[in-house]
């Protein structure tokens, strides 16, 4: 019952730093929301110029239609050619597109005009999206006219798409942005409050107590563990209230998942700690690690596309695990007989960071 | 046996890099004695202190205490010392009573046994105080609270790690009174210090510089034997000779 007294102690020293409070209950509500709306690679609003130069009808329809849809903000219609690179260089618009007329070989004016999209690359992103929605509205508007006039294409796609049919970016991002949460909180306190009890020399008490290395490491983890699970409560109310992804599947996995990965996480913790002996250091290394983790979990971009050589680092990345599984939970309604094998490896990591931080411990507190 | 000698230290080195913080001490604790740890800032005192504890790996050399090593049987060793570290290593954020109730707790007391150190403590120090978080009361209560939450097991031998520093004179007075009731009921104690003029309460003294032992002995007799009129002067002579040898 000694680690009853460790848990106590931790949790008392929580609840009187007002200021943790603050960061560990107001801060995953406000970045939730702030990370679901900014964090979004949805495109809209793109800021944009049509010329057109043509005077056939086509041309001003599907001038009108860009400028009808959402998707952009046309700036400016115009007849008049301009300099386009000036444009973009200023900023005045991240597209600029061009009507003009095309003619056949005896320079007669054909039914549909050329049509030139000039695109500001540098969010790289952003342009081939939208020259995708460019692309798909000419052809729309082509491919209605034509069946007007009674020709009929004679093979065509068609695409369903499931589980997010509308392709929302929140869909996705959201239930990332919550195993993200988790995971700075619990690295960073973990870590904060571990090299606390060495700057205060508690940590010699407690190392001369008859507590075990393990008791320590659990007394330590178990407090944060719970106050991890309750801030993911609150970042998965928010993402199904404010932003209403629905949660397809159960949320005992969903659960499970997360404890899984929270002592993956913490052993991490426990191994940044061992190694530090400043709550700077250990501030500075969990926020390098995080960094790292954050970049190679696939929650901003696939974890396929990343490099070869860095591709261990995904592997032994728990978050990674985490934003798959709770992706699949949230949004395709996915059974543990799914990512029974996620769980596995989460629980593989989790033996061998603690192992490898416990042996570590031992020896760096007796140096 | 009369000098049953409890801590045997035999050539206790400890090394940091390519540097020597302690070098070769040997010495011996006796059973039922205060004895004294001088040295300046940086001597090396918490690092052997540490090293006996088995905080700190020892380089090389060995150390018995009740016949156990330190290496090997640090487990056993740890259920009858107490320990006190130099930043008096009490929670903060916690009350003084929170902090008895912990390490109470963790050094496995049951809960009945607890409470009764609990109202003992508060015979010493009045319970408004006993409430406040420890990052609020002055630093003589602290030092009071650390040394008894580091008597909270009962133990035979305690280290005391420059329990006086940063105390002002009189509590250290009341301090030294509460070591000799220790020392009364039994108990062997090693207390370091930086302050010379705290050797006089020991029974014996050992003086440190730059992790070599330079004197050891009883400190009247050692202050005779080298027609010392105060401790200062025989550590000025000691470190003298210590250094143009
Ligand atoms: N972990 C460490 N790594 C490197 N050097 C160390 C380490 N710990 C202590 N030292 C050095 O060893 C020497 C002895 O240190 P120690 O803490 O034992 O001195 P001390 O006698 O307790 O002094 P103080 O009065 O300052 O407490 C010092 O020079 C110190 O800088
Ligand atoms: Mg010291």
């Amino acid at each position: 019952m000694r680690i009853f007294y460790l848990l106590k102690k931790e949790l008392i020293e929580i609840f009187r730093q007002k200021e943790m409070l603050v960061i560990m209950f107001i801060a995953p509500i406000l970045q939730t929301i702030i990370l679901g709306y900014v964090v979004t690679t949805d495109v809209n609003n793109i800021p944009v110029e049509v010329i057109n130069l043509s005077k056939n009808k086509a041309a001003y329809r599907i001038a009108n239609r860009i400028n009808r849809s959402d998707l952009f903000d046309v700036k400016k219609i115009t007849n008049q050619p301009g300099d386009h690179l000036k444009t973009l260089k200023q900023g005045k618009a991240k597209s600029i597109i061009i009507l003009r007329d095309r003619y056949d070989k005896k320079r007669k004016p054909l039914a549909y005009p050329e049509i030139q999209i000039l695109m500001d690359g540098i969010d790289s992103n952003t342009s081939v999206i939208a020259a995708g929605y460019f692309n798909g509205i000419a052809r729309q508007f082509i491919l209605e006219d034509m069946r007007k006039k009674g020709f009929e294409l004679p093979v065509e796609s068609q695409t369903l798409i499931r589980f997010n049919p509308n392709l929302k970016s929140i869909n996705y991002m959201g239930p990332g942005i919550v195993a993200l949460l988790l995971t700075i909180i619990s690295m960073f306190l973990t870590s904060i409050t571990l090299v606390r009890e060495k700057e205060q020399q508690t940590m010699d008490t407690l190392l001369i107590s008859r507590l075990t290395p393990v008791e320590i490491y659990l007394g330590k983890s178990l407090p944060m563990a719970l106050l991890g699970l309750i801030e993911m409560g609150i970042g998965i109310l928010v993402v199904i209230l404010v932003f209403g992804i629905p949660l397809r599947g159960s949320l005992l996995y969903l659960f499970l998942a997360s404890v899984i990965f929270l002592f993956a996480i913490l052993s991490y913790a426990l191994l940044i700690s061992t190694l530090c002996s400043s709550q700077q250091q250990a501030l500075f290394f969990s926020w390098f690690s995080m960094v790292t983790f954050l970049l190679l979990a696939g929650l901003f971009t696939p974890v396929e596309n990343i490099p070869k050589g860095l591709h261990w680092i995904a592997d032994i990345n728990p978050l990674q695990y985490l934003i798959k599984i709770i992706r699949e939970i949230f949004l395709k309604g996915n059974g543990i007989e799914y990512f029974y094998k996620d769980l596995l490896i989460l629980g593989a990591i989790t033996v061998t960071v603690l192992t490898l931080s416990l042996l570590n411990f031992k020896r760096l507190v007796s140096k | 046996m009369q000098f049953e000698d409890i801590i045997r230290v035999n050539e206790l080195t400890k090394k940091f890099g390519a540097f020597y913080a302690v070098n070769r001490i040997s010495f011996n604790i006796r059973r039922g004695e205060i004895l004294g740890f001088l040295g300046p800032n940086g001597a090396g005192k918490t690092t052997t202190i540490k090293m006996i504890t088995g905080l700190l790996r020892i380089t090389s050399g060995n150390v018995f205490v009740k016949g156990l090593n330190v290496k090997k049987q640090i487990k056993q060793i740890k259920a009858f010392t107490g320990y006190m570290s130099q930043k008096f290593s009490l929670y903060p954020l916690l009350t003084s009573l929170e902090n008895i109730e912990f390490f109470g707790g963790i050094s496995g007391l049951p809960r009945k046994e607890i409470k009764k150190f609990q109202q003992q403590i508060t015979d010493m120090i009045p319970v408004k105080i006993l409430k406040q978080k420890i990052m609020d009361i002055p630093p003589g209560i602290k030092q009071q609270v650390a040394l008894f939450t580091c008597l909270m097991p009962d133990p035979d031998i305690i280290f005391l790690d420059e329990p006086t520093s940063g105390v002002d004179p009189k509590n250290r007075r009341d301090f030294w009174m509460q070591i000799y009731k220790l020392k009364k009921a039994g108990k062997t104690i090693l207390v370091t210090t930086h302050n010379l003029d705290e050797a006089e309460y020991a029974d014996r003294i050992i003086i440190i510089h730059n992790g070599k032992i330079i004197r050891q002995g009883e400190p009247s007799t050692l202050l005779k034997n080298e027609n010392m009129d105060s401790m200062e002067d025989l550590f000025k002579k000691a470190v003298t000779d210590h250094e143009t040898n």
